[in-house]
């Protein structure tokens, strides 16, 4: 089984948003982002992103834009709106509540 | 765009059933995030070939990112959803205030249904837009089962006239639709058994022989059926997935065409259910077979251009 994925199932609107707060972000940097912020950690397959990115952009947490670049290349950026920020905010308190609760069940005993 | 990329990008395409302003929008941003992989994978020392096709197995299977993205957009308002049910709750609200005689209500109906169908045909076909439509046709199969009542001889001689016909205007609109998605051409379709089923039903021995007293006695019964139908339209709107709105289209229907033959009617036999409960499955599922004859057909011809 894979781990990571199988972590990254419950998680991934949290994830997303947090890497889309710190500054407005296309599709494939995001991928590129995840992998290695997570030092190869969170790998999947591309193409499952967008239907999560859409997905958040539908609920109003993220809007997306269309830029050109000087090369011509097209790329749609997504950034955070107030209301995903809101629901980061929450999301982030819940993981770190559950984080220190977690590792003081799991971190090996002081002898 | 390399070829292998340009297939991948049709078969997630082919299951999308999108609006076309969104799937143009969807397939525009996947097709750049494919492009920009290849490209870094071709300047790592990969073919062209190899690098299109490896940036497409990164992407993951086709029709599981179809499928999801589908999921994404499938979900319809509730204000979408009422619109979708309010034809039928119009013809229940009909049935049960005993106005379904009226003529300024019954063109009132159609003005709004045909309104609303020019307006959802020319802005992306949504699918409250189906519901609609399947009114608009219902007097075009209300006109050939009154043909039937013609003198004998002339009512075939109608019949060979009006078949050719009605295929040729509705034929367009079928294939128009069912290439949407064809589960909008089920939606479409729901009403039309239920108003075979209450024709039949309401038949006093001899076909065509109405008791209009039977019918205000029976008005309940038919209001209620057609509150059915929006159920199962305003269900089908807000489903995600596509098992879920294939079940709100056939279990509501089953469950009118069971209302149908236990009502007081004496009009429909159990062998009379049976034989409209397959002739209604037969019906919904068709545009099923149509897209599966178009997608083959479509595929051949891009097979040999």
């Amino acid at each position: 089984m894979n781990y990571g994925r199988e972590l990254l199932k419950g998680s991934t609107d949290t994830l997303l948003l947090s890497l889309i707060s710190r500054q407005p972000m296309y599709g494939y940097q995001i991928i590129k982002e995840l992998a290695a912020r997570s030092q190869g950690y969170f790998k999947f397959k591309e193409g499952t992103l967008y239907p999560a990115l859409h997905r958040m952009e539908r609920g109003g947490l993220v809007k997306a834009q269309w830029r050109r670049l000087p090369n011509g290349q097209e790329r749609r950026y997504y950034s955070i709106t107030a209301k995903g920020q809101k629901v980061l905010e929450t999301k982030r308190a819940e993981w770190q509540g559950f984080a220190t609760a977690v590792n003081l069940i799991m971190s090996p005993r002081p002898t | 765009m390399a070829v292998p990329l340009r297939e991948y990008l049709e078969e997630i395409r082919a299951d999308l059933r999108l609006d076309p302003g969104a799937e143009q929008e969807v397939l525009r941003e996947l097709s750049t995030h494919l492009e920009e992989k290849a490209e870094e994978l071709r300047q790592a020392g990969l073919s062209e070939e190899e690098a299109s096709r490896q940036a497409a197995e990164f992407f993951g299977s086709p029709k599981a990112i179809a499928r999801q993205m589908y999921q994404v957009y499938s979900q319809g308002s509730w204000g979408q959803a009422l619109l979708a049910a309010l034809p039928h709750l119009i013809f229940a609200g009909m049935f049960a205030l005993h106005i379904w005689q009226s003529p300024i209500w019954l063109l009132l109906v159609i003005v709004a249904a045909l309104g609303l169908a020019i307006y959802g045909w020319g802005h992306g076909k949504p699918a409250w837009l189906f519901p609609w439509l399947g009114y608009l046709l219902l007097p075009v199969v209300i006109v050939g089962l009154l043909l039937m009542a013609l003198p004998p001889n002339w009512n075939y001689l109608a019949l060979l006239a009006y078949i050719p016909i009605t295929l040729w205007v509705l034929f367009p609109i079928a294939i128009q639709t069912v290439k949407r998605d064809w589960l909008f051409g089920s939606l479409m379709l729901l009403p039309l058994p239920v108003f075979i089923g209450w024709f039949l039903a309401l038949q006093q021995g001899k076909f065509l022989e109405f008791h209009l007293p039977y019918l205000y006695e029976l008005a309940p019964w038919i209001a209620l059926s057609f509150v059915f139908l929006g159920v199962s339209a305003a269900t089908f709107i807000r489903f995600r997935q596509r098992w879920l709105k294939t079940g709100a289209l056939l279990t509501p229907e089953l469950v009118i065409l069971i209302l149908i033959v236990s009502s007081p009617s004496q009009g429909l036999s159990f062998a009379g259910l049976l034989a409209l409960i397959v002739f209604s499955l037969a019906l919904l599922l068709s545009p099923a077979l149509l897209q599966r004859k178009l997608a083959r057909k479509e595929s051949k011809v891009r097979s040999f251009s």
